[in-house]
């Protein structure tokens, strides 16, 4: 799902990559920038946290035109008026009139880079009602945001990660060399698919999944443990043997109704007792009705 | 019994009334559309689009009350039941009005589920039933025959009397019939700003709601100030994700919240607004992401029913056995007390939810899937017990 998610998505999704410390996803992220350019669209990146020259290093150098980078790396708070994008201008006003500057301005894919950079300077109730304006505007196909989960209560983490489609979680292994991705996705018809997968990512940033973890697996052990036969240590025995079943089936059970028994009841045979009575006009008919003998 | 025989006897006492004996006739409020009174306490009552759910609750919501939903985590059972209770009200002819600041209204109600309206195919869930109940009965036990016309324990919540519609969630409503019912919608980022004019408790987006609410229901004459001029009619109120960052609210995002008493605010004055009038309301609120304990006891308190979802995607019990059937859980937080000290408590507490391939059902939960046999589980793995989720947190 993982590859999937980087082969495109549909118009106006947002996907968060949500990495930390111990599994930083920056270079998750540039493969899926790579992957975008690749496929001819245009990519605007709001870089905060790398230079302008850091992120085009490896991409191809004909891929990298269509790449335009609004970088407040070296002045984010717009002190000195030496960045081409502050943490202000996050507005999707300015984030239309700055897609719509460059010639091609087809419907583009905004990278936020990253999104932790924000939520520091701008109250989180804000950049929901930003993101969102962001992404209904029209502007933008697809929002591609960094957060670095670790710096922020999870409570924020939360609700920004409720407005995503995708969120994308990296996490480490301890194992190995692989990378865990779990993935969660929400399809506009509501429904929620959910995936983990172990990747790697090459030197050229394609991303080559390994395996799945698949949560059945895990969880299998421990029912096998579970379902042990409990009549195994038993003083008694519990079993029957085929004759013993025979003998069992051949016994017929008190209150069982049974064809023969019930035509017995029935017909009963002769010399059997029988009960005559001749109702009277004094018989007590309904004993529940104590006033029967009113004329009601 | 006394009474007819004595204007049987003397003709005239039919047309001068004479007697203290009356033909329970019904009320006029009767004659709406889509409700009928309540068995217990005589509310009106209107279906929540899904027959178990009102079932659980009571019978129904009662007119002039306020339904809350606690979202499941990833809001799409909660956003299901709203789009049931839509619906309801698109077939039954009540007037609609949608309130959203994530998706558009109008999307919400393109997405409204088909109703089912052929009664020959609406008991079909029950033949269903008998029939997955068939292949049991063919390895029949030997059972003493006191015990062999026993019925079937049901885990299917139903009432006896037929009472709402049933939905096929996998074809959507048909454009005219869609459009065939009045309905109002409220999308927050479509709202001209307005600037506030005193600094209420309530935020801009919230007093900007509550204003368009009462100008519906004061205008269409839900609250009886203008006389309905033809037939009397239910408003619907769905109001989706209330509380969540997207309607300017910092619940979600702090311990304590500068605005804490926004949405507490807002929903009382909704409530004092839906007692007044004939209209009904369901309210979404994502609950798991609201920090304050405290503050969401407050929500729940100022509605009158209401229910918790809790899906079981992404958590551990997805994978448990004891779930395997269902797709979540469903806790009853609070069930109204309208006009009495009593309320009809459920029958039982702990209730599970599935969506089948059309339908949305309630059912009995996990107790009577541990009655059958199965294997024991590891004391982790049982459920809380289910007094834990009817209890006040």
């Amino acid at each position: 799902m993982l590859l999937d998610v980087l082969q495109g998505a549909e118009a106006g999704s947002f996907i968060i990559f949500r990495d930390s410390a111990s599994c930083p996803g920056r270079r998750l992220l540039k493969s899926y920038v790579h992957a975008a350019l690749k496929r001819e669209e245009e990519v605007h990146v709001l870089e905060f946290e790398a230079s302008e020259e850091e992120l085009p290093t490896g991409l191809d150098v004909h891929c990298a035109q269509r790449l335009h980078i609004h970088g407040g790396f070296a002045d984010p708070l717009g002190w000195i008026k030496r960045s081409s994008f502050t943490v202000h201008q996050f507005t999707s006003r300015s984030i239309s009139t700055l897609i719509s500057s460059q010639p091609q301005s087809k419907s583009a894919l905004l990278v936020i880079d990253s999104l932790s950079w924000l939520v520091r300077h701008l109250d989180p109730v804000v950049i929901c009602k930003r993101l969102q304006e962001i992404r209904r505007g029209g502007a933008v196909k697809t929002i591609i945001g960094l957060l670095h989960a670790d710096l922020h209560q999870i409570s924020v983490v939360g609700s920004v990660c409720h407005l995503a489609s995708t969120v994308i979680s990296v996490e480490p292994r301890t194992n190995g060399q692989w990378v865990l991705a779990k993935t969660t996705k929400r399809t506009k018809s509501g429904k929620v698919l959910q995936e983990e997968e172990l990747f790697s990512i090459q030197e050229n940033l394609t991303v080559t999944v390994h395996s799945k973890v698949s949560h059945t697996t895990q969880t299998q052990p421990e029912t096998d443990s579970v379902e042990a036969d409990p009549a195994a240590n038993l003083t008694f025995n519990l079993h029957l043997s085929e004759m013993e079943r025979e003998a069992k089936e051949k016994v017929a059970l008190p209150f069982v109704f049974s064809q023969e028994k019930k035509s017995a009841l029935l017909n009963a045979g002769q010399g059997a007792g029988r009960i005559l009575y001749e109702p009277d006009a004094n018989d007590d008919f309904d004993q529940e009705d104590p006033d029967e003998d009113l004329d009601v | 019994m006394a009474a007819p025989v004595r204007s049987m006897n003397n003709p005239s006492g039919i047309t001068c009334n004479t007697t203290s004996f009356q033909k329970k006739s019904r009320s006029k409020l009767v004659s709406i559309p889509g409700t009928r009174p309540s068995v217990q306490n005589g509310q009106l009552l209107v279906s929540t689009g899904v027959t178990s759910l009102d079932y659980v609750i009571g019978g129904g919501l009662a007119v002039g009350t306020l339904l809350l939903i606690e979202e499941d985590r990833y809001d799409s059972y909660s956003r299901m039941l709203l789009k049931y209770f839509l619906a309801e009200g698109v077939v039954c002819g009540h007037k609609l009005f949608v309130a959203s600041a994530q998706d558009h209204p109008d999307d919400i109600l393109q997405e409204l589920p088909a109703p089912i309206l052929d009664d020959v195919t609406s008991p079909q869930p029950v033949q269903e039933q008998a029939q997955s109940s068939d292949p049991d009965s063919a390895d029949d036990m030997k059972i003493a025959w006191r015990y062999q016309n026993l019925p079937k324990v049901q885990t299917a919540l139903a009432s006896s009397s037929r009472f709402g519609h049933y939905y096929d969630v996998s074809k959507t409503m048909s454009p005219d019939m869609r459009q065939a019912s009045k309905c109002h919608t409220f999308y927050l980022a479509e709202q001209p700003p307005v600037e506030s004019t005193a600094t209420s408790s309530m935020g801009e987006a919230y007093t900007d709601l509550l204003k368009t609410i009462q100008q519906v229901i004061h205008q269409q004459g839900f609250d009886g100030s203008a006389p309905q001029s033809k037939v009397r009619n239910v408003l619907r109120l769905g109001l989706h994700s209330l509380g969540s960052t997207l309607w300017g609210d910092d619940l979600c995002c702090r311990e304590n919240p500068i605005q804490s008493h926004g949405l507490t605010t807002f929903l009382y004055a909704l409530r004092a607004l839906l007692r007044s009038s004939l209209s009904v309301a369901m309210v979404t609120v994502p609950s798991h992401l609201i920090q304050s304990r405290v503050l969401m006891g407050r929500i729940t308190r100022l509605s009158d029913t209401a229910i918790a979802l809790e899906s079981f995607r992404g958590s551990e019990k997805e994978t448990n056995p004891l779930y395997k059937d269902y797709h979540g859980l469903l806790h009853v937080r609070q069930v109204p007390h309208l006009n009495c000290l009593v309320c009809e408590v459920p029958d039982t507490k702990d209730l599970a939810f599935k969506l089948k391939r059309k339908q949305f059902t309630i059912e009995v939960g996990h107790t009577t899937a541990m009655a059958t046999p199965s294997p024991p589980l590891p004391s982790p793995a049982l459920p809380s017990p289910p007094s834990a989720s009817l209890t006040n947190r």
